[in-house]
């Protein structure tokens, strides 16, 4: 039902685009004084509240990048909360200037919203419960459709989990606590989803849980800005690649290591690396 | 349990902010919606047909589409006006309309229960139209309505939940927020259920109250 409005709005908002009036994204986002920033509030390590209130995770972290760049103060951010189907509406619709909201890139949404560069690249990876009745991925796959795999709601959820168990049933839920819950309630015998945040949730919860030791489907992690805004899309560009490989990387550096458990590459010194 | 109690300490301020949101959204709205109901009930009764039909399609389009639309509709659609409201300003529109139209039903159909002869007679005593509402229509029309308007004021509070999907800080979203963090599903949302039912007895008890004032008199 939802989903039904949201792909109404959004194909509203594309009839919309094409009568859009010219306008300075960058000139309004300073003249304001703040960013606004779309993301969601419960999917740690990428976004979530911390114990004091305030948001946090990798996500926000990339944010307070764009921000820092533009005012030289990374708390000039005003977040806005949306689930992950309002992102593209959000955009579209000016109630956010960027989203920063582990938004995986496709090109059928390069037609709707433009991707800055990216900043990670997620695998999907299975979770299940510790002693439960499948140990891995091949004890799953063998059972055909008797697994149900619990996953976030996307418009791929479905393909993707099929590339790994092509017969399972696939659960989707609006948020990442709900698909953990169903493999806690046994409504589902293992949750697909980020390796990240997976990796993150079984810290958290250790010995609860088991890795279903297979990884598959890369995908690209970008933020999105609105079409049409080139100034403001080169502008963030710039942000997060000197953040990715430059000025900046020292506080990329530890943001990544914090949420990630590893330390990115350093930037090699020299010819710049993304010439070569 | 403990651990429970812990995390319920950790996020207290969060909780108590999400529970004020929702008992302002709440109350705003009702009070917002029956000066409309009041006015679209009056006018479906008594408006004539200039006034009573573009309110009979305003008021049967707001009770045909259901609130979640409705709630999109305000945030978004307006934008292309150039309109943008924030997140709780489109649900406190969203709301006062629904709880609006809702009342404008339920005021027209307490002002038709009311026989026309009681108008008649207040013109003959000299009353204005004004004074004929005020003091013969409405006092009685009130009674009618009050179970049916104290339902709908705690209907209107667990409605106000549907708003956490345009990111409305309100109690269910702030609860999102903190299973979020740590996880704990059935636990919170079981607390916020809780909080719900606790406003709603709360509603329904103080309408009893008021219920048995009115009828006494």
């Amino acid at each position: 039902m939802k989903k039904i409005v949201f792909c109404l709005l959004t194909a509203a908002s594309l009839a919309a685009l094409t009568s859009g009036a010219e306008a300075d994204k960058l000139a309004d986002v300073l003249a304001r004084g703040k960013l606004v920033v779309g993301t969601g509030v419960g999917n740690p390590p990428w976004h979530f509240r911390d114990e004091a209130g305030n948001m946090a995770g990798y996500d926000v972290d990339i944010a307070k990048i764009v921000a820092k760049g533009l005012f030289g103060d990374d708390t000039k951010i005003e977040f806005v909360n949306q689930a992950s189907d309002a992102r593209i509406p959000n955009i579209v619709t000016d109630k956010v200037d960027i989203t920063c909201q582990f938004m995986t890139v496709t090109a059928e949404r390069a037609q709707q919203v433009n991707f800055t560069i990216p900043y990670y690249r997620e695998g999907v990876g299975l979770m299940l419960q510790a002693g439960g009745k499948y140990k891995s991925r091949d004890d799953m796959k063998a059972a055909g459709n008797a697994v149900t795999v619990s996953v976030l709601q996307n418009v791929y959820a479905e393909d993707m989990v099929h590339y790994a168990l092509p017969e399972a049933k696939v659960d989707q839920y609006e948020s990442v606590d709900l698909a953990y819950q169903a493999l806690n309630s046994g409504r589902a015998d293992t949750v697909a989803t980020d390796m990240s945040s997976l990796q993150w949730f079984m810290k958290q919860n250790p010995g609860k849980y088991a890795d279903g030791g297979y990884g598959w489907n890369p995908q690209t992690y970008s933020c999105a800005v609105k079409r049409g805004e080139q100034d403001w899309l080169n502008f963030v560009n710039i942000a997060l690649r000197e953040a990715l490989t430059g000025v900046e990387f020292g506080t990329f550096s530890k943001s990544f290591e914090q949420w990630f458990g590893v330390k990115p590459p350093e930037p090699q010194v020299g010819f710049p690396s993304e010439h070569r | 349990m403990a651990d429970f109690l812990h995390q319920l300490w950790i996020a207290r301020f969060a909780l108590t902010q999400g529970l004020i949101l929702t008992l302002w959204l709440s109350l705003v709205s009702i009070i917002a919606g029956t000066i409309l109901g009041i006015l679209g009930g009056v006018a479906l009764t008594y408006g004539g047909r200039l006034v009573r039909w573009p309110v009979r399609a305003l008021v049967d389009a707001l009770r045909g589409i259901p609130v979640l639309v409705l709630i999109l509709a305000v945030f978004y659609l307006l934008t292309f006006a150039g309109i943008n409201f924030t997140a709780v300003e489109s649900g406190l529109i969203a709301l006062s309309l629904f709880s609006g139209a809702h009342m404008a039903e339920i005021v027209r159909g307490a002002l038709s229960a009311i026989p026309t002869g009681q108008i008649d007679a207040g013109k003959a005593l000299g009353l204005s139209s004004f004074r004929i509402f005020a003091l013969v229509l409405l006092p009685q029309a009130a009674r009618m309505i009050m179970p049916v308007w104290i339902n709908t004021g705690a209907e209107l509070v667990k409605t106000s939940t549907l708003l956490s999907v345009i990111g409305t800080g309100e109690l269910l979203f702030r609860t999102q927020e903190v299973i979020g963090r740590n996880f704990m599903t059935l636990e919170f949302y079981g607390f916020a259920g809780a909080l719900f039912f606790l406003i709603n007895f709360a509603i329904e008890q103080a309408g009893r109250v008021i219920d048995r004032r009115l009828a006494a008199r």
